[in-house]
């Protein structure tokens, strides 16, 4: 199903979770906490992902491997 | 049962056609004024972290951005009840408004860059030998040595940096000519010259993707990866919650400062 999206460009799965694990509307952190009575909000992951940033980080060098040229 | 946000749109209408989301349920909108969240029943009892549910996730987003302006969450955002959700909404009314008029009619394009780090470095310590940069301090004792040897290597490093900088001057010169905002991280690693995300309007795709072609084309040697469109994941910028931050480091600070007095057992610090 979501094949179609995501294959219809050049694009890997480190790419999708460079995005979608640490950027976009986060909510969390203590002020916000205060604020939106956080107990109603959970954010769990960052157990078994990692995402290109933190890896490379781990690593000290980039996955070049992983990446693809654009066409 | 709990809900599953994957984002925040211009619309208080109902999503039209069936979208799936996460455990396979099906997407809706909770309307707040003429914003909406969009979200999913969520059990909650399946394992969360894999492949299939990240991209559920990105997939969910992509296809509600087909019709709609998105501010999208991040992955495993989760809350209780409706009412969580719309007082989240209410609190962050201002600032989601803000963000989706500014990304109105813009996408996100990703761009990282690999160059060959170690033939540039190669490059520079021959280029230095040349000049005979590194004979700054004579003699041979070990300290000198040593010295020496330290002397050199920030001269490499210097130089290094001034080629990339060079390099994604030239780049960013190009890329940011289409572009309405971006964010540029410099050597994330040796080898990673440059990894950018840049806000194009939808418009100015082509001529964006034709400008990367060109960077492309003359930069025999280097790597490059090219994404997008994506919605505007690096561009959500929430006043809000920057404000509170600052206003809670102000509050630790004074804090520290109440503490300090009461442990001097002095009036005034």
């Amino acid at each position: 199903m979501y094949n179609v999206v995501t294959q219809s460009k050049d694009v890997t799965l480190l790419e999708i979770l460079d995005r979608v694990l640490e950027k976009g509307v986060v909510i969390s952190g203590d002020a916000v906490i205060s604020v939106a009575d956080v107990d109603l909000i959970y954010l769990g992951l960052r157990v078994l992902l990692s995402s290109v940033e933190t890896m490379e980080q781990l690593r000290g060098t980039p996955i070049t491997g992983t990446m693809q040229q654009a066409r | 049962m709990k809900l599953y946000l994957y984002g925040i749109i211009d619309s208080s209408n109902h999503v039209n056609e069936p979208i799936y989301g996460l455990e396979g349920s099906c997407v809706y909108n909770i309307p707040y004024c003429d914003i909406g969240v969009v979200v999913s029943d969520f059990t909650g009892l399946v394992r969360m972290e894999t492949k299939d549910n990240v991209l559920a996730h990105e997939q969910v987003i992509e296809r509600v951005m087909e019709r709609f302006i998105v501010l999208p969450f991040r992955f495993h955002t989760v809350f209780d009840s409706r009412d969580d959700v719309l007082s989240l909404v209410q609190s962050y009314y201002k600032d989601f408004k803000d963000n989706l008029d500014r990304l109105r009619n813009k996408v996100e394009f990703g761009i990282k860059v690999i160059w060959p780090s170690d033939k540039i470095k190669e490059q520079i310590i021959n280029t230095c030998k040349k000049s005979n940069k590194k004979v700054l301090v004579s003699g041979d004792s070990s300290n000198k040595r040593f010295i020496r040897k330290k002397f050199e290597k920030y001269v490499i490093n210097e130089e290094f940096q001034k080629k990339a900088n060079k390099y994604i001057n030239v780049m960013d010169m190009f890329f940011s000519k289409f572009a309405a905002e971006k964010k540029l991280k410099k050597l994330k690693t040796e080898d990673m010259l440059l990894d950018a995300v840049y806000l194009v309007e939808k418009n100015n795709q082509s001529a964006f993707r034709e400008a990367f072609e060109h960077i492309k084309t003359i930069h025999a040697g280097f790597k490059f990866l090219f994404s997008g469109p994506w919605p505007a994941y690096n561009f959500v910028i929430l006043q809000k919650k920057n404000d509170l931050l600052k206003d809670s480091k102000k509050e630790d600070l004074f804090d520290k400062v109440i503490r300090q007095r009461d442990l001097v057992g002095a009036d005034k610090i």
